[in-house]
């Protein structure tokens, strides 16, 4: 009984928390005002946006940007993980990890880091200028938008098939090669069918990321009014001028009925993906493919894409940073200064978004992975009913943007009398974290768990020790590091949020995401550029360590 | 049931979903004695012991220890494995890698609330008892395979259970130190008059360390006895072919008188052998003898045919001898070399048995 009790408890918290703002906007999108207000049930917000243009120029754009960028990053992410997991390509340990920055870059500042390279008076813009007399492309079209998301995601694509093309025996295709097949016949007839599961579940992970894409678009999209549906929930508040919650929620249902369905089948689908892994022969080494003189090419290619998603933001952004201005015809080193720093480190509210940033990854990343850990052993080799429901309310708020999670987060702070008085606190912006990197989270530790033997729990058991001290002698101990990891790869997600601090940004609840976010509406570029640094150098902070601990970034 | 009985498992039977792995399983382990579980994998062996130790859950029984029901599907009884006061040694020993040899025998004292220095004194006894005492501050990894396992048993046995189960305890060991383990393993659980139900797959291993052997097949028990009633008077064909190394042969009964039968084997050879069966003539029969049954012989007789020698193979302490008769290869064991050629071979009668 005492074992079943906490259980219990960890599982109705996580369902009430992950549910109860889900059903606040459901509840939200079918009144005819705020919810806080006198308001009728009504349909009457559907009606508002269904009848509004914009709305239907936005589902459009997202459509676009969603199948745009699976059109990119699939054939590149897949092309890239052959040459980086199969051939002899020079230089290969090397390029592992900055191939996989674009993850964990926050996309707001990712946006921002194109503008100031090849937005019209970027850097890069401007230097092609001197050296070619014009420039060709133009950074804001929705063209550029989803060429740049499609390259900034070639790294997902990349991570999934690369751990399929490793898991993949190579007796398999060494047995085809005996049978005659060339290596081309190889990959065409059995590596490429081996890891088509993988590209299918990756296909649709793209879909859905560009689905939620919101800091490239809202940066981006914003100089020639490209809407896409989260960047148009986001300007609904200033399209009425009061808040229009009713009209908000109404949105976040219609993107939460495209997501939800994509999270359930991407469930399906790396089930599957699984499935076909489990068949793999045995991992004896692989022997790399000789690219011979094509290497060159293939290296070639592979930095011009490093070149264009890694460092032409990072300069850009890091360069904004140093100078008072920029433009045609200006001497980089007359212009070099560190007021935007100073400006940064003057001003309270930065210095608490900087502090707040820290807070919440360092302590609420600790704090988030003991509550994802509790989570995880409330399941942990039990297959039971609760454990099924306990993978599906995991899997809720992965369909849920982080801006909506952060606006339904804000109406229960509202909503709920004791949780009032945390509105204007951290624990807010953290709760909200949680939440929305929860399945994130779970997969992390329900990955450390399962390296645990099952005999070594059960020995436990057998000497005289009761689950819970199972749990606290042996599992926890075992999976140290696996905790650690997660630690920091969680302090490295929240260091990169940004959408979903936007609604409860407060006095008190800065974090530099947010505080971007919303020093970008008011054009106050010179201080985005100083926070955006500062940003990445946590991010990179926290990548370090995690490299020098060895910390995976993948599974 | 005696008061010497100290572990009763009674018509246990237990499913994975809709698949029956015990189908009603009956046994009993008294004081002082080792009990081998035998069987082919997925005979449910492995099953029956984890259900005993609570790992598993039957639904229907009941298991009973030193007279405390700790398992009783009628009477709702199902005590956690960590108050059945069992101990248990894995197959794969399962100590814990972060905890030193002291800390992983240590650890069942200490979830005991034993005093200190009560546990420090205990666990180097237990240590001292299995030789390791000198390893005390290891830690598993940087052990051998063989003092792995005897860590396992240390651990399994400093807290005075009443029985101890051991899962495959030497499967992990390479076949030469198999052998060693196997005899100190049966004089450790007899010098420490241990009460042991052992599983095993190998029946060799369940004959040289057992008091009584329960052969296992499809979730019934098949037969149990002594290891030497067990080798010499099976009682089904399953028995007969799983435990030694034979000689299987098919036919048809061709004569009964009382206890004996002749089989005409489809092989062109007709033998006289113990009846264990009730077909009548004219019915299909098998034919089973031990390899070591069968031998040469110098002319005609009673039971012996003249078949062809194929190969004589060294095996070191003895040849062995392949023959051909019809379709069928037959073996005999011998001392000499014996080149290729006709040969007289007999199988005694009171050695084979028809099924």
């Amino acid at each position: 009984m005492l074992q079943t009790l906490p259980r219990r408890a960890v599982v109705a918290l996580l369902a009430l928390s992950v549910f109860f703002p889900l059903g606040l906007v459901v509840y939200q999108s079918v009144l005819s005002g705020p919810f806080f207000m006198p308001a009728s049930l009504s349909l009457e917000s559907y009606a508002f946006i269904i009848d509004d243009p914009d709305f239907w120029l936005a589902a459009k754009n997202t459509f676009a940007v969603a199948i745009g960028m699976g059109v990119i990053a699939i054939p590149l992410g897949a092309i890239l993980a052959f040459i980086m997991v199969r051939t002899d390509l020079p230089g290969r340990k090397w390029l592992e990890t900055p191939i996989l920055i674009p993850i964990f870059v926050s996309p707001v500042v990712l946006g921002f880091g194109y503008v100031v390279s090849l937005g019209p008076v970027g850097f890069f813009s401007v230097w092609f200028q001197d050296i070619f007399g014009s420039v060709p492309w133009n950074i804001y079209s929705l063209a550029s938008i989803i060429v740049i998301a499609g390259l900034t995601h070639v790294p997902h694509v990349y991570l999934y098939s690369s751990s399929a093309l490793r898991n993949l025996g190579s007796d398999v295709e060494e047995a085809a090669r005996l049978s005659g097949a060339s290596p081309f016949r190889v990959a065409r007839d059995v590596s490429i069918p081996m890891v088509s599961p993988a590209l299918l579940y990756v296909g649709v992970l793209v879909f859905f990321l560009g689905f939620e894409i919101f800091g490239l678009p809202l940066i981006l999209g914003d100089p020639e009014g490209h809407l896409v549906l989260t960047t148009y929930l986001y300007k609904l508040t200033n399209k009425l001028g009061t808040p229009s919650y009713h009209l908000m929620a109404a949105v976040a249902t219609c993107i939460i009925a495209v997501t939800f369905p994509l999270v359930l089948l991407q469930r399906v689908l790396l089930k599957s993906a699984q499935r076909f892994v489990a068949m793999k022969g045995k991992s004896a080494r692989q022997r790399p493919l000789a690219l011979g003189p094509w290497k060159w090419l293939a290296l070639a290619l592979i930095l011009a894409w490093l070149f264009f998603s890694v460092v032409v933001p990072v300069v850009g952004i890091a360069l904004r940073s140093v100078v008072s201005s920029w433009g045609q015809g200006i001497n980089l080193l007359d212009v070099l200064t560190l007021d935007h720093f100073r400006a940064v480190f003057d001003e309270s509210t930065m210095i608490r978004a900087i502090i707040n940033s820290l807070l919440i990854g360092t302590l609420g990343g600790a704090l988030a992975v003991g509550g994802y850990l509790a989570i995880g052993l409330a399941t942990h080799r039990k297959n039971d009913a609760i454990s099924r429901f306990v993978d599906y309310i995991v899997l809720t708020p992965r369909a849920v943007p982080g801006l909506m999670a952060g606006l339904a987060v804000f109406w229960v702070f509202l909503f709920v009398p004791f949780l009032t008085p945390l509105r204007s606190t951290l624990f807010s912006v953290w709760f909200a974290y949680a939440i929305v990197w929860l399945a994130y989270g779970m997969r992390l530790i329900q990955s450390a768990l399962m390296q645990v033997g099952p005999e070594l729990e059960e020995a436990g058991r057998l000497v005289g020790a009761s689950n819970a001290r199972v749990s606290r002698d042996i599992t926890v101990p075992l999976i140290r590091n696996g905790l650690l990891g997660a630690w920091l790869l969680v302090f490295m997600i929240f260091e990169r949020e940004y959408s979903t601090g936007v609604y409860l940004l407060s006095p008190g609840t800065e974090v530099i995401g947010a505080q971007i976010v919303s020093l970008w509406a008011s054009g106050a570029v010179d201080v985005v550029a100083a926070l955006s640094l500062i940003n990445m150098a946590l991010v990179g902070v926290g990548l370090a360590v995690a490299l020098r601990f060895g910390v995976k970034l993948h599974d | 049931m005696t008061d010497k009985t100290i572990l009763t498992v009674d018509n246990l039977a237990l499913s994975y979903g809709s698949n029956p792995i015990l189908k009603g399983v009956s046994m009993q382990l008294r004081r002082g004695e080792v009990v081998s579980l035998l069987g082919p994998s997925g005979s449910g062996k492995t099953t029956l012991l984890r259900a005993v130790a609570g790992l598993e859950q039957p639904h229907q029984g009941s298991v009973t220890i030193a007279g405390r029901a700790i398992y009783d599907a009628a009477a709702g009884i199902d005590v956690p494995a960590e108050k059945r006061d069992l101990g248990l040694v894995f197959q794969s020993y399962a100590l814990w890698p972060h905890k030193t040899v002291f800390d992983n025998v240590a650890y069942p004292l200490k979830l005991r609330k034993v005093a200190q220095n009560e546990i420090v004194q205990r666990v180097h006894a237990a240590l001292k008892n299995l030789g390791l005492d000198h390893l005390a501050e290891r830690y598993p990894h940087q052990l051998s395979g063989g003092q792995q396992q005897r860590v396992s048993i240390a651990r399994a046995l400093v807290y005075n259970p009443p029985v101890i189960l051991l899962d495959e305890p030497l499967s992990n060991l390479d076949a030469k130190m198999r052998e060693e383990a196997r005899a100190w393993l049966r004089n450790l659980i007899v010098e420490m008059q241990l009460s042991a139900l052992v599983v095993t797959h190998d029946q060799s291993e369940a004959m040289a360390m057992s008091d009584r052997i329960l052969l296992l097949n499809g979730g019934v028990i098949e037969q149990q006895g002594t290891p030497t009633e067990m080798y010499g008077q099976p009682q089904t064909y399953f028995v007969a072919d799983f435990m030694g190394s034979n000689n299987i042969m098919t036919g048809r009964i061709g004569d009964i008188k009382g206890g004996e039968a002749r089989i005409d084997l489809d092989n062109g050879l007709s033998v006289w052998g113990l009846r264990r069966t009730n077909a009548a003539i004219g019915h299909e029969a098998k034919a089973v003898i031990r390899v070591e049954q069968a031998h040469v012989a110098d002319a005609d007789g009673h039971n012996r045919a003249e078949v062809d020698l194929v190969t004589s193979m060294f095996l070191g302490d003895r040849y062995e001898y392949v023959f051909h008769a019809g379709k069928d290869l037959l073996r005999a064991w011998g001392k000499r070399h014996e080149v290729p050629g006709k040969r007289w071979l007999e199988l005694p009668g009171d050695a084979v048995w028809i099924f």
